[in-house]
């Protein structure tokens, strides 16, 4: 159940994402699998490499996803945004000031 | 074939299967399921038995027959039998309304076996033979008095010298036991595996838990019962030396009598006779005990003392221990006027018996892990409520149709009528088992037939609005809805497939109607309606648009979806937020389904108090139970819901007993009990299904779409499927096996909203060449959102009705199905859309065409754009080439990887064209408009070309307050023709 609450958390945070600039690794999607990721891994490390069980999972077992999630995003973000960079900007493309 | 022949061929087919259908409809006798009908469903788990150490599939196919044939003595009409899962057994039972009954005939292994006695029993030091009352009994032979408790008897068996020979009726046995609490925990089984639920034996066991083998040879026995003792509370045992004298198979014709011998009890007995082999053996082995009565007789004793015992033992128990009287046998019994089984029997008893000794001995063992028991009064209130539930959702979802669509909804409710009479044929036919399950599947399949309706009667609306006449309008609407139609249909159909396979018998019974009726209303919905509107399309009352309800314009929609979706994404994380924080802090109430236990609902004719039940429930022996008032829409008054732990087939006898004598109206319940291992079964089947469903959906997304689709598809089902979960967590409602039918229900319903959405988008993005991808988005949602939000509608009448009539178990199903067809509506528009959207405008050449258009215009219109004389005008999308539609057969229509030299010439002359032709074109939407609905929708169709709802040839520009007609014959109105259709 807890895993559930997580990935359920993730998914919701990263419905905010509309509101960035889009420089995530792989657009959207990318930051749907960060924010995926890290919702999962964060607390499941926290947790000691386990999954709370159904009555230990409570409210705040589900809000152990949001930092999780956060990095997951952050992470894809970064590294969307250092490939945008590497990769130099194309005149063609870029939209006027 | 001609047009006319063809539909006339289709409708000669449909009227003579409709005639067929009616035949078989009025002769052939319809099957109720056990939920329908009442009755015991029995599901049984089948473990290797000593003799059968392993499973084999022929072993459980012989359990099948011997299953069926008891299940024949027992007297019940039309039982099913089914094998799911490999190991389990599905029994439904129908009319019976004894559980405890059908239970012991139907699993009952029934292995019977004939021991000498005394020879047989083994004593404290391991030694046989013992004469020593105390070991054997005495005259007292094989009561509880001399017997040990099973931690002692297994002790004493695991010390015994193994002996290896044919004789033998296990290869080896297994116990689990805790050495400090002198308890046993779990056995006896063949295979060590069996003690952890077939799972591999733990390396490290739990202090003082240890795993005894009992070597072959050897065998514990359970005591024989006293009088009024249930054989199953005696929990003393005998350890005898495995070699039997005689066996099941060397006896015949078992049959209950009463024991009229001189000086009988008239007791009921179980007399029979033996075959050939087991009259010689039987008087060999009787003769050998006389004997050795006669030997043991010691000077001064009566005779009696020393008479020897013959020990008849069922299925590892002790059912009777005679003596041998060697003064009267001293040359043994003869075998020819057979023997009998005495013990204490009721006439059922002794009935049963013989029943199970005639149809022979299981090859396997097998444990009850579920049981659903239904009255018949509750039975026939399901099938009131199922049909009336029906009733009511075919008749919204007709009047629904016949207010969108006046004359065609005509036909497409005649359509659904006919769908209805031959869908029922068919479950005849076959025959399909109706369940209530079934029943919301065939309601279910009602919108499914009517979204079909809706797809082609609105692409035929848009037709006749963007000009083409009414015949040319239904024969397009009709080619172009099709693709969508067999697209979503197939879907629901592959859904269905994967819930049958997978999923548990309830559940397999709405899987099946679902998919049947996908298939047949395809027929019905599409050819059917086809046919009679080509037939008729002549006539006068076709030829108005108004009596198609495509008469005035719609004013057309300049919402920009992709623009405002950030807003709407915002409220669906929010909600999948506080959906996640309520999973988290009330968990989800998963029914018994999933969890083990057993769940009694009983209609009462008193009304009494949760307290109050609680109070007869205890006095009834169950200590710890949950009471719940029921109520709801077609849920009869005093329903209560009774959750305890998993209770025997006697003990849910004793609730309904206890309530019935407290309340009344005991004799309208149901009863099901779930054992651990069945509820992981299912919750395993759902896991698989979910699993499933989502890969096979996302392989034909990816293969009739673009591989990029599948995947904004399955993040909207996910938040579908989350939502649904979110809102069952925040109201408390219960998770069962239907709500996981009806969570898969929703993958397929949610597709179609969004298949149609797409199919849309396929088909804009080579008509609007320079547009970037949330223009083409924006222009398909538009064009679409109509028809998407009608087919939910229509999705959503009969599942309101299915809410509101079909009952509380279809219920809670139908409230998961509201859910998530709203949230499906939802994400297909809000969720897919934009998701696609912004991943396909990172694409180098949408991004180009962003760039382009910010120049141009600073920003990116919402809708498609273009410069016309200094003023931006809205561009719709031109008609598709003859060209582009062959090629969309064999190649996605991907610009950024399909764009061939000509093509991309002819693009660049459209571009050009827009931009010239623009200030000629037809323009002045907003005036044009108000004049169409000046002139009505009868009216000159030049007026029209216009509006939104149609497709418009690529030089069709719309401006703002000005409006131009091109003269007949003009340089405008040959490229009309050169681009578009010819109008």
């Amino acid at each position: 159940m807890a895993a559930f609450a997580w990935v359920m958390m993730g998914l919701a945070l990263w419905h905010f994402t509309v509101f960035l600039p889009d420089r995530f690794l792989g657009g959207i999607v990318g930051a749907f699998v960060g924010a995926l990721i890290g919702s999962v891994a964060f607390p499941f490390l926290i947790h000691g490499l386990s999954v709370p069980s159904q009555d230990d999972t409570t409210i705040l077992v589900a809000a152990e996803a949001i930092p999780g999630a956060f990095i997951g995003m952050a992470v894809v973000y970064w590294l969307g945004a250092r490939e945008e960079r590497l990769a130099g900007e194309d005149p063609e493309l870029a939209e006027p000031a | 074939m001609t047009d006319r022949r063809r539909n006339l061929f289709i409708l000669l087919l449909v009227f003579g299967l409709l005639l067929a259908s009616g035949v078989v409809v009025a002769t052939k006798e319809t099957r109720l399921g056990l939920d329908l009908e009442g009755g015991v469903s029995l599901v049984y788990e089948a473990t290797p038995t000593p003799q059968e150490p392993v499973l084999e599939d022929e072993a459980i196919e012989r359990a099948i027959e011997v299953i069926r044939d008891r299940i024949d003595a027992l007297g019940v009409d039309e039982p099913e039998i089914q094998r799911s899962g490999g190991d389990q057994l599905n029994v439904s039972l129908p009319g019976v309304a004894d559980t405890e009954r059908a239970a012991d005939q139907v699993g009952r292994v029934a292995q019977l076996y004939f021991y000498d006695w005394e020879e047989s029993v083994v004593g404290p030091d391991g030694s046989v033979g013992s004469q020593d009352p105390t070991v054997t009994g005495g005259q007292a032979a094989g009561g509880i008095a001399d017997a040990v408790e099973l931690y002692g008897a297994v002790q004493r068996a695991k010390g015994v010298e193994p002996e290896v020979d044919g004789d033998n009726t296990h290869e080896g046995l297994f116990y689990l036991v805790n050495t400090q609490e002198r308890e046993v925990l779990e056995g006896p089984e063949p295979v060590r595996e069996e003690l952890f639920d077939g799972e591999q034996v733990p390396e490290q066991l739990p202090d003082n838990v240890r795993i005894e083998a009992i070597p072959p040879g050897v065998i514990i026995l359970r005591a024989q019962a006293p009088d009024n003792v249930d054989a199953d509370e005696v929990e003393r045992y005998y350890i005898l030396r495995d070699d039997p004298a005689l066996r099941g198979t060397d006896i015949e014709n078992p049959e209950q009598n009463r024991d009229s011998s001189p000086g009988g009890t008239g007791q009921p007995i179980v007399t029979f006779e033996f075959t050939e082999q087991g009259r010689t053996q039987w008087e060999a082995v009787t003769s050998e005990i006389a004997q050795r009565g006669l030997a043991n007789r010691l000077p001064g004793q009566p005779p009696d003392v020393s008479n020897q015992h013959f020990a008849i033992v069922l299925d590892n128990a002790l059912i009777s221990v005679p003596q041998i009287d060697y003064q009267e046998n001293p040359d043994g019994i003869d075998g020819r006027s057979g023997a009998q089984i005495s013990g204490g029997f009721t006439i059922q008893g002794a009935q049963d018996l013989a029943s199970v000794l005639q149809t022979g001995a299981l090859p396997v063992d097998l444990e009850l892990i579920s049981q659903n028991q239904i009255s018949a009064t509750l039975g026939a209130e399901s099938l009131r409520q199922g049909i009336i539930a029906g009733i009511a959702g075919f008749a919204i979802v007709a009047l629904a149709l016949m207010l969108f669509y006046r004359v065609l909804g005509v036909i497409a409710v005649a359509a659904l009528f006919v769908y209805g009479l031959y869908f029922f044929a068919l479950m005849k036919l076959i025959p399909v088992t109706l369940t209530l399950p079934g029943i919301a599947g065939l309601i279910l399949t009602l919108g499914v037939a009517a979204d079909a309706n809706i797809v082609i009667f609105e692409r035929v609306k848009e037709e006749i609005r963007g000009g083409r006449s009414v015949a040319a309008g239904l024969a397009a609407g009709y080619k172009k809805g099709l693709t969508t139609i067999i697209d979503a249909n197939v879907v629901t159909v592959l859904v269905a497939f994967i819930l049958f396979v997978l999923a548990t018998s309830g559940v397999r019974g709405f899987a099946l109607t679902l998919g049947l009726g996908t298939i047949v209303s395809f027929f019905t919905a599409v050819l059917f309606t086809q046919a009679i509107i080509g037939t008729t399309a002549r006539m006068k009352f076709m030829r108005s648009k108004n009596a198609l309800g495509a008469g005035k314009p719609k004013r057309p929609i300049t919402f920009d979806f992709m623009g405002k979706s950030k807003w709407f994404f915002s409220a669906s994380g929010l909600i999948l937020v506080i959906g996640a924080l309520a999973i988290g802090g009330q968990g989800i109430d998963f029914s018994i389904d999933f969890e083990s236990g057993t769940q009694v609902r009983a209609s009462l004719e008193e009304p009494a108090e949760e307290d109050e039940i609680r109070g007869v429930l205890s006095q009834a022996g169950l200590a710890e139970t949950e009471v719940q008032e029921v109520t709801g829409p077609g849920t009869p008054p005093n329903t209560v819901l009774i959750a305890t732990e998993a209770l025997e087939p006697a003990e849910i006898e004793d609730v309904s007993g206890a309530l019935d004598d407290a309340y009344g109206g005991g004799e309208t319940y149901s009863a099901t009990s779930i054992g651990p291992s069945f509820g992981q079964s299912v919750a395993q089947g759902a896991i698989y299904a979910v699993i499933a469903s989502l890969l096979v959906i996302s392989a034909y997304i990816a293969l009739r779409f673009e591989a990029k689709t599948a995947v904004p598809i399955l993040i909207a089902i996910m938040h579908d499927l989350l939502i649904t979960a979110g809102v069952y967590a925040l109201l408390g409602a219960e998770v069962s096996t239907a709500t996981v039918a009806a969570l898969l229900t929703i993958l397929g319903f949610s597709l179609y909203d969004t298949i149609i959405v797409f199919d849309r988008v396929r088909e804009n993005t080579p008509r609007l060449p320079r547009a970037t991808f949330s223009q083409i988005m924006n222009r398909s949602l538009s064009e679409v959102i109509v028809r998407s939000l009608n087919t939910s509608f229509c999705t959503l009448l009969p599942v309101l009705a299915l809410f509101f009539f079909g009952g509380e178990t279809l219920r809670d199903f139908a409230l998961a199905l509201i859910i998530g067809t709203a949230s499906g509506t939802y994400s297909s528009v809000f969720i897919a859309g934009p998701v696609l959207t912004a991943w396909k405008d990172r694409e180098p050449i949408y991004r180009r065409r962003r760039a382009r258009l910010v120049k141009e215009f600073g920003h990116v219109p919402a809708y498609p754009t273009a410069t016309v004389g200094g003023e931006p005008a809205e561009v719709a999308p031109r008609e598709e080439t003859s060209e582009e539609r062959r090629r969309r057969l064999t190649t996605p229509d991907d610009p950024q990887q399909n764009v061939s030299q000509a093509e991309w010439q002819q693009m660049m002359r459209d571009s050009e064209d827009e931009r010239t032709r623009a200030s000629t074109a037809t323009v002045a939407r907003r005036q044009q408009e108000g004049d169409a609905d000046e002139e009505g929708g009868d009216g000159d169709e030049s007026a029209q070309r216009g509006s939104r709802g149609r497709d418009l040839s690529p030089d069709e520009v719309v401006m703002p307050g000005r409006e131009k007609k091109q003269p007949k014959g003009g340089a405008a109105s040959r490229r009309s023709r050169r681009h578009g259709r010819n109008r």
